[in-house]
């Protein structure tokens, strides 16, 4: 099977590829052509993790509550189910489709709040 | 009335192990015994009603439709002798437990043999190729419990051993009766007999299935370790009657199925079973073990029976049924004996027995009877197998099936000679070995004589037999091309 | 802006025919005010109150379920298919789920149950060892099983991919989360949990990049679309088989069909024994019926492709599953590895691509949730001071010491192993009959042999128990309670009757053998 590259397709993506490939080229390009033309005066300072005179006072890896995840996590769920509002608005005041979805919107939305109502009684949203 | 007679063969067994677990466990192999002797008087009720061709009674009740299955059971002439020679040997196992320490709970040795009888019967009463697949599954589990759970040293070995070969006989047996009864739309063994389905391969799927179980050489190799590690009434059920299901197998489904096929694989078969006889017989004389030699000497029997099979003729079959029953009496009480012998002089090697002429004269007469019945003087039980044996293949004529026809007679003085050395060794050679421990107790009697007369009236009286499995067997017989 | 308002004037409300998803959402239903005694019922109150609304909410579905029109049809955007065969699996699972829900709720073994009292306090931590005396556990077991069995009720009526996939998640993440609450060997549970997590987010995306590329070659999700499209054979063939083989791993991985079954053992022994058990018993259920819908739906007219392929992952799958299991030590290793063999079985009846290999499947489903649901039940009874003693030496002896547990788990395992007249002799039969009627040959030769190796480490459990002598390290049978002993006895019913009078749940699954597409 011969494919037309053009037309097939997987041969949508080749103009893609093509630009990936300029893209990498252009950037390899630059980042060589400085590193022959800037003054290269290596220190001891210049490695530091803040360049500005402050020195680094633990390692590299640090512990952030747990409480962080989970606030995020509850930000991320109502965030992404919003998406859904979205399409309902446009419909809800179509003819015969108010009272049904005004009780569809309204089950979902009480679904999330299922989810944040037992995060509340599990303590979940207390901060200390 | 024929399902009643049917249900209470079959059912019994299954009642009389459970019954088994619930009695006082001192007076549990009276209640053993009694219940054998009922489950043998249901299986002689059978016999009413008897007649020369077709089922003496049968039941065909749908049980399974949506895949084909029939819950079809039926007795004729060649599967009631088995059914009664099996009844028979569980009175006798029964017997012999009577006043005998076992190493465990003797009810659920008991309750394992019921099992097993109610398998053994399933198999001989089955006329659905799926029901007897069933039932010759399910021998497997009890056997090996009766193995595993009360056999010597070696045990979980030969158990395994055991479990291994069956069971690949009987996925090749499950193989076999599928892709005929697909082949032939029917899994009613009764339309099936007479042929027009199946194809060489199934029968040779099939024949090894069998061959595995009767065993025919070179599948045997199973058999003396089973045998040897089994407890005494394993011995007995495993000789007497499980390598019958081979056999029975052979002629029921094998060839009376697919006589097209079983006419063209007949040499082969009856290579193998002349290979079985004379090899069995080599065998048989480097033994060193009573009971080892006993076992291996059911290869040899077995030879015969497959050798009439293989040659195919109304006699050749007849031999085999004969034989079937001679060899479960034989061996059944050959093991009995042993049983006994090993327990009173404590060794069952050849080398250390001698001289029980003197010591036991009544247990040396016996044994001395069994041997030579089992080494097929006319006369007794063992002759008649082997005599039609050979000269079924005799009969066939040619150069193939006469050169087998005196490789068998060679193999039946090669069983002669090692007999002989066991009579020798055992009975004549004089006293300078071990002593005995004690003597005929009860149960010892009442296991030994039914197997003894059974030994006496088949040699004197074959037609008993004959006169059952002629109908049925001449029917299959015309079959064949 | 413009073309937004026309496409809504267009939205039509798809038709709910709420009578046939009663069933999935009581469950579903339940599942919300299980989240909501969570929340609000004292500490104390939680164990009884749920387990009580798991059961009837189980139970009211399956009452619900008797109700639903048998004619077969679509519902919900036609994303839905309540068909013969979907009803069948839905009430399977309903009703194995409730002999799960029986063992899950199970306390009088341990105190507490089986569960961990708060998961979260880190395993080895001061705070951990107060947890394995404390009488309470995390109740939330019961929403999350009853969201799982409401996933999987959705997964087997699924009538296009998407709905399938959510269905999948709806049903997996309950399952991941279950797994790493057990109670004793809290890092073996987690790491169960992370494994099967992991791989089965791995399996996940596979499903979904299937779905996508699916979506590419028909322009549509919908198996009806689906199969129109391969059957006037538009669309690029390239996207079509790589979709597919991508579609077909998501659900193989989740079969527990080599070669992705490798999650399996660590995940079954790992996970708490109530929870492995409704995975043996449920979750094969689910993937099943997806896998069924999937090929003889979406993909029937494909089958010349996808065929030898599968052939080749049942035969592979038979045999990594009988072989390993010969070697196992552990009990529920050796049960998991028992479970991908059976599910090499089961793909086997699936692949006959007749009547009789969609109904012998269904019934073997039953059949086996049924046997592996009393099997773990068992292992639940067989405990130490450690908990659940699952190391094989530990059962030696056994047979002396509780001839009655003995005797029952002698039976599950002579049933694993097929021997005639138990559900495990019916059902392979039925399988393999089926595969041979529809001419698949080696897979049913494979499938004997495996049977035949996987007979042995039954065996030697049965050996183990009755003829070992037990040595210094055997353990304790407890007494059952009244939930076990009634998983137990419906175990051992179930399986008893499916192998002497198997008639009627054949009938059964003949008719059900049923697909709307």
């Amino acid at each position: 099977m011969v494919v037309d590259v053009t037309s097939s397709y997987l041969g949508q993506y080749a103009s893609l590829a093509l630009m990936l490939l300029v893209g990498v080229g252009f950037i390899s390009v630059s980042l060589l052509a400085n590193r022959f033309l800037r003054p290269a005066t290596p220190g001891a300072a210049k490695l530091s993790a803040y360049e500005c005179g402050v020195d680094a006072v633990e390692g590299d890896w640090a512990r952030s509550q747990i409480r962080y995840y989970v606030y995020g996590y509850m930000y991320l769920l109502f965030a992404v189910e919003a998406i859904f509002l979205f399409p309902w608005i446009l419909a809800f005041d179509l003819p015969g489709m108010l009272v049904r979805s005004a009780v569809e919107m309204g089950i979902f939305a009480a679904l999330l709040a299922l989810g944040l109502l037992y995060a509340w009684r599990k303590g979940v949203l207390r901060w200390v | 009335m024929s399902a009643l007679l049917l249900s209470a063969a079959l059912g019994l067994p299954i009642l009389a192990a459970i019954l088994m677990l619930f009695v006082p466990v001192r007076q549990a192999p009276w209640w053993g015994l009694g219940a054998a002797i009922i489950i043998l008087a249901a299986s002689c009720a059978l016999l009413a009603g008897r007649e020369h061709f077709g089922m003496w009674h049968e039941v065909n009740v749908r049980w399974v439709s949506n895949l084909g299955v029939n819950w079809h059971l039926g007795v004729d002439g060649l599967s009631w002798p088995l059914i009664g020679l099996t009844a028979l040997l569980v009175v006798g196992c029964a017997a012999y437990l009577l006043d005998r320490p076992v190493q465990r709970d003797v009810r659920q040795l008991l309750a394992l043999i019921f099992v097993l009888q109610f398998a053994l019967v399933g198999v001989f009463l089955a006329l659905d190729t799926i029901v007897f697949f069933v039932f010759f599954e399910l021998t497997l589990p009890p056997m090996y419990a009766i193995i595993a759970g009360w056999g010597g040293a070696k045990r979980t070995y030969a158990a395994r051993k055991f479990a291994l070969y069956t069971l690949v006989g009987s996925a090749l047996l499950l193989l076999g009766v599928v892709l005929l009864s697909i082949d032939a739309g029917t899994t009613n063994l009764v339309t099936l007999q007479g042929g027009g389905h199946g194809s060489l391969a199934v029968f040779a799927i099939l024949a090894v299935a069998f061959a595995v179980k009767s065993p025919l050489w070179p599948l045997h190799t199973w058999l003396p370790d089973a045998h040897t590690e089994a407890p005494t009434v394993g011995s007995v059920l495993l000789a007497g009657v499980l390598l019958k299901l081979g056999t029975y197998g052979f002629i029921r489904v094998g060839v009376g199925t697919m006589p097209d096929a079983a006419a063209d694989a007949s040499p082969v078969i009856g290579i193998f079973a002349v290979g079985a006889i004379v090899i069995g017989a080599l065998i048989c004389l480097a033994q060193t073990e009573l009971k080892r030699l006993i076992a291996y000497s059911s290869v040899g029997h077995m030879g015969f029976v497959l050798l009439g099979i293989a040659a195919g003729t109304t006699a050749g079959l007849q031999a085999a049924v004969i034989a079937n029953v001679a060899h479960g009496f034989i061996t059944g009480l050959l093991f009995v004996l042993v049983g006994i012998i090993k327990e009173r002089y404590g060794t069952g090697e050849l080398a250390q027995l001698g001289g029980i002429r003197f010591s036991a004269p009544r247990l040396a007469a016996i044994f001395g009877l069994a041997t030579i019945a089992s080494f097929g003087l006319p006369g007794l039980a063992g002759f008649w197998g082997e005599a039609f044996a050979i000269v079924a293949t005799v009969q066939r004529g040619g150069g193939l099936w006469m050169t087998l026809a005196s490789c068998a007679a060679i193999g039946a003085a090669l069983t002669v000679a090692y007999f002989l050395r066991v009579l020798r060794q055992v009975i004549a050679r004089p006293a300078d070995a071990v002593q005995p421990t004690s003597g005929w107790s009860f149960g010892e009697v009442i296991a030994v004589v039914p197997l003894v007369l059974g030994v006496l009236v088949l040699g004197l009286w074959p037609n008993g037999v004959l006169s059952l499995s002629l109908g049925p067997v001449t029917q299959i017989a015309e079959a064949l091309p | 802006m413009l073309n937004t308002v026309t496409l809504a004037a267009d939205i039509k409300a798809p038709s709910m025919n709420y009578e046939a998803l009663a069933p999935m959402l009581i469950v579903f239903g339940a599942g919300c005010a299980s989240v909501l005694v969570e929340a609000f019922a004292p500490r104390a109150a939680r164990h009884i109150v749920q387990t009580v609304l798991t059961l009837v909410a189980l139970i009211a579905g399956f009452v619900a379920l008797l109700f639903v029109d048998r004619d077969g049809l679509k519902t919900a955007a036609d994303a839905i298919a309540i068909d013969t065969t979907g009803l069948f699996l839905q009430g399977t699972i309903l009703v194995l789920g409730l002999v799960s829900v029986l063992l899950i709720a199970e306390r009088s073994l341990t105190p507490g149950g089986e569960f961990v009292a708060h998961a979260a306090v880190a395993p080895g931590s001061t705070d951990d060892k107060k947890l394995t005396a404390s009488v309470y556990s995390q109740t939330e077991v019961f929403p999350l099983t009853l969201f799982a069995i409401a996933g999987m009720m959705l997964f087997v009526t699924a009538n296009d991919l998407l709905v399938m996939f959510v269905a999948l998640e709806v049903f997996s993440l309950p399952l991941y989360l279950l797994c790493g609450l057990a109670r004793r060997r809290r890092l073996l549970s987690q790491e169960a949990a992370l494994k099967y997590f992991l791989l089965g987010a791995f399996a996940s995306a596979f499903f979904l990049y299937g779905v996508a590329l699916m979506y590419g070659y028909a322009g549509a999700v919908d198996f009806a679309s689906i199969h129109n499209a391969v059957q006037a054979d538009r669309g690029d063939e390239t996207l079509l088989l790589m979709g597919l083989a991508m579609l077909i791993i998501g659900l193989l991985f989740k079969a527990g069909l080599a070669p992705f079954h490798s999650w399996t053992p660590d995940v079954y022994q790992g996970a708490p024994t109530p929870v492995t058990a409704f995975m043996s018993a449920c979750t094969k259920i689910a993937a099943f019926g997806g896998i069924l819908r999937l090929l003889y739906v979406g993909f029937g007219e494909l089958k010349d492709d996808w065929r030898p392929l599968l052939i080749g992952v049942a035969i592979l799958t038979m045999l990594v599953g009988s072989i390993l299991a010969v070697t196992q030590q552990d009990l529920k290793r050796l049960l998991a590895y028992s479970s991908i063999a059976n599910a090499g079985f089961l793909l086997t009846g699936a692949l006959a691509m007749n009547k009789e290999g969609v109904s012998s499947t269904l019934f073997y489903l039953v059949a086996y949730g049924f046997t592996t649901l009393g099997a773990f039940a068992v292992v639940m009874l067989v405990r130490d001071a450690d908990g659940e003693a699952t190391h094989l030496k530990r059962w030696a002896g056994l047979g002396r010491r509780s001839p009655i547990i003995a005797a029952v788990m002698t039976f599950f395992m002579l049933a694993f192993a097929g021997i005639p007249l138990t559900s495990g002799f019916t059902s392979k039969f039925a399988v393999f009959s089926a595969a041979l009627a529809g001419d698949a040959v080696s897979p049913v030769i494979v499938g004997v042999i495996a049977s035949m190796i996987l007979a042995f480490p039954y065996l030697r459990l049965v050996v183990l128990m009755y003829v070992t002598e037990p040595g210094e390290s055997g353990a304790d049978v407890h007494v059952p309670g009244a939930f076990t002993s009634a998983a137990l006895t419906l175990g051992v019913v179930a399986t008893l009757l499916l192998g002497v009078a198997p008639q009627p749940l054949l009938d059964l699954a003949e008719q059900a053998s049923q697909f709307v597409r």
